[in-house]
């Protein structure tokens, strides 16, 4: 296993990104990362906090167009994503934290579709009152991904440094 | 034209520019006049905004004129590093009360917008603490005339700039964040909070202006704007703890100077959303007039480019 992750992490492409001074390695990749993350918790957040009641006189079934933008978001940040663990693979999936980071990211999208089944298609959203179920989803999916950030951020904090340095 | 230089010219602005806000609000409130009250709110935030860059201008001043040796500063024999230190105290004492105030401030106008008129409490609030802030700026103003202007010295005065002086509270709190080894990432962390925060309503108010959602009316996507504010403050806050622990690493940054200048015109921009009817104006189905797209615009060019030169910090500038 081991062997197969040094591998990846020796391709040209990895070591680039890793060892690069260039601004368009590491930096920008982390910067197209960081901006994906905005992109997704501010849709998602803006939605969760529309169910639990901020901004009343915005009505819930217009946010889903921003939804999108979220999606976008997230394929920028699954294309950096493993830009980034393709430079560090050996430390990155020895570390817990990483996987609590993509396990709050499969939690959170699950999240996502159960509050567009169970609230989006709901006939009452326009009544702007929202179920107790629906305000768990808003409370739960905020909570996820605060994990994901929190544990994201920590990726440079926790962990073995890699075996390989 | 250095950044010492920078404080000087900004360093006057926290005094007088909350001088002349709270006396335009106490004659708008014994006048009643809602414009002007409006008004004052308007000079009572902005200069808050500018109060920002006044505050770092003032640690980069301090690095200009002393030099950092062994750990210590040592300051040329006309400037009293006490007095200094004394400064230091009162304008972060000044500065906090000052963010205060702007941001009761601003919530008077966004509600003023909605409702228009000023609540109570609002005033209330805004008047006590602009008060206060008046108070407490003009003994740090006072204080930071004293570092070099010996034809101003009291005998007093003089005295106590001989004194030795002691760890101002600014590192004080500084060292606190860097002792804590958990703090700083936690700082990091809620600092990607506060921007995801932001960005709601930055995406929400700006795409709808732009365009998309169109079933929204403007004043439905007003309603988010305190949760910016909110998310603003938690990085105000959070950015704040960073530049304490280790001022150096930001003073000498460029991109720093450039993400902060970026921040005064992106609360500028902010007021373009609360005082003009153009935007204000656009209901549900309607396309916003082409000044409230331009705004829209700059305000989306601006958010994303502070998140970009905050995250540049340790790649482009010489920090970390």
């Amino acid at each position: 296993m081991m062997d197969f992750l040094r591998l990846i992490e020796e391709t040209s492409f990895a070591t680039w990104v890793r060892e690069s001074p260039s601004i368009w390695s590491f930096p920008v990749i982390l910067l197209v990362h960081t901006i994906g993350m905005a992109l997704i918790v501010a849709v998602s957040a803006g939605i969760d906090l529309r169910i639990l009641g901020m901004a009343p006189e915005l009505r819930l079934a217009p946010l889903e167009k921003f939804l999108p933008i979220l999606w976008f978001g997230f394929w920028i940040n699954t294309i950096t994503g493993t830009m980034l663990l393709m430079a560090d693979a050996s430390m990155k999936l020895m570390n817990p934290d990483f996987y609590v980071k993509m396990a709050f990211i499969v939690l959170s999208l699950i999240n996502l579709s159960m509050i567009r089944k169970h609230v989006f298609r709901d006939p009452l959203i326009e009544t702007g009152k929202f179920s107790s179920k629906a305000r768990f989803l808003a409370w739960s999916s905020l909570f996820c991904w605060l994990v994901v950030i929190t544990s994201g951020r920590l990726l440079a904090y926790v962990g073995q440094t890699s075996l390989y340095k | 034209m250095n950044l010492a230089h920078l404080h000087l010219l900004l360093n006057h602005f926290p005094t007088i520019g909350f001088g002349i806000g709270l006396g335009l609000f106490l004659v708008s409130l014994f006048g009643r006049n809602l414009e002007l009250k409006r008004a004052s709110l308007v000079i009572l935030f902005l200069i808050a905004v500018i109060a920002i860059p006044t505050y770092l201008t003032g640690a980069a001043a301090q690095d200009t004129i002393c030099e950092r040796v062994n750990g210590g500063l040592k300051c040329p024999a006309d400037v009293s590093l006490a007095m200094i230190q004394k400064h230091e105290d009162w304008a972060l004492l000044a500065f906090s009360i000052m963010e205060i105030t702007g941001f009761v401030a601003w919530i008077g106008l966004w509600q003023m917008r909605r409702t228009s008129k000023l609540g109570v409490l609002n005033a209330t609030a805004v008047l006590l603490l602009a008060v206060i802030a008046v108070g407490v700026m003009s003994v740090a103003a006072n204080l930071g005339g004293d570092i070099r202007h010996p034809e101003i010295l009291s005998p007093d005065e003089i005295a106590a700039a001989q004194s030795s002086g002691r760890e101002p509270i600014a590192r004080v709190i500084g060292s606190y964040v860097i002792g804590q080894t958990w703090l700083w990432p936690a700082c990091e962390a809620l600092h990607f909070v506060g921007l995801c925060l932001l960005f709601v309503t930055v995406l929400i108010v700006n795409l709808r202006v732009l365009g998309l959602a169109k079933s929204l009316s403007f004043t439905a996507v007003y309603q988010t704007l305190p949760l910016g504010m909110l998310g603003f403050g938690i990085n105000l806050l959070t950015g704040m703890m960073f530049f304490l622990a280790a001022p150096q690493q930001y003073v000498s940054n460029v991109e720093f100077h450039r993400k902060i200048i970026l921040v005064v015109l992106a609360g500028i921009n902010v007021l373009y959303f609360m005082l003009f009817d153009k935007a204000w104006k656009v209901k549900a189905g309607d396309d916003a007039p082409i000044s409230s797209k331009f705004a829209a615009l700059a305000a989306l060019v601006l958010w994303v480019g502070i998140l970009y030169y905050g995250e540049m910090l340790p790649f482009l500038g010489n920090a970390f």
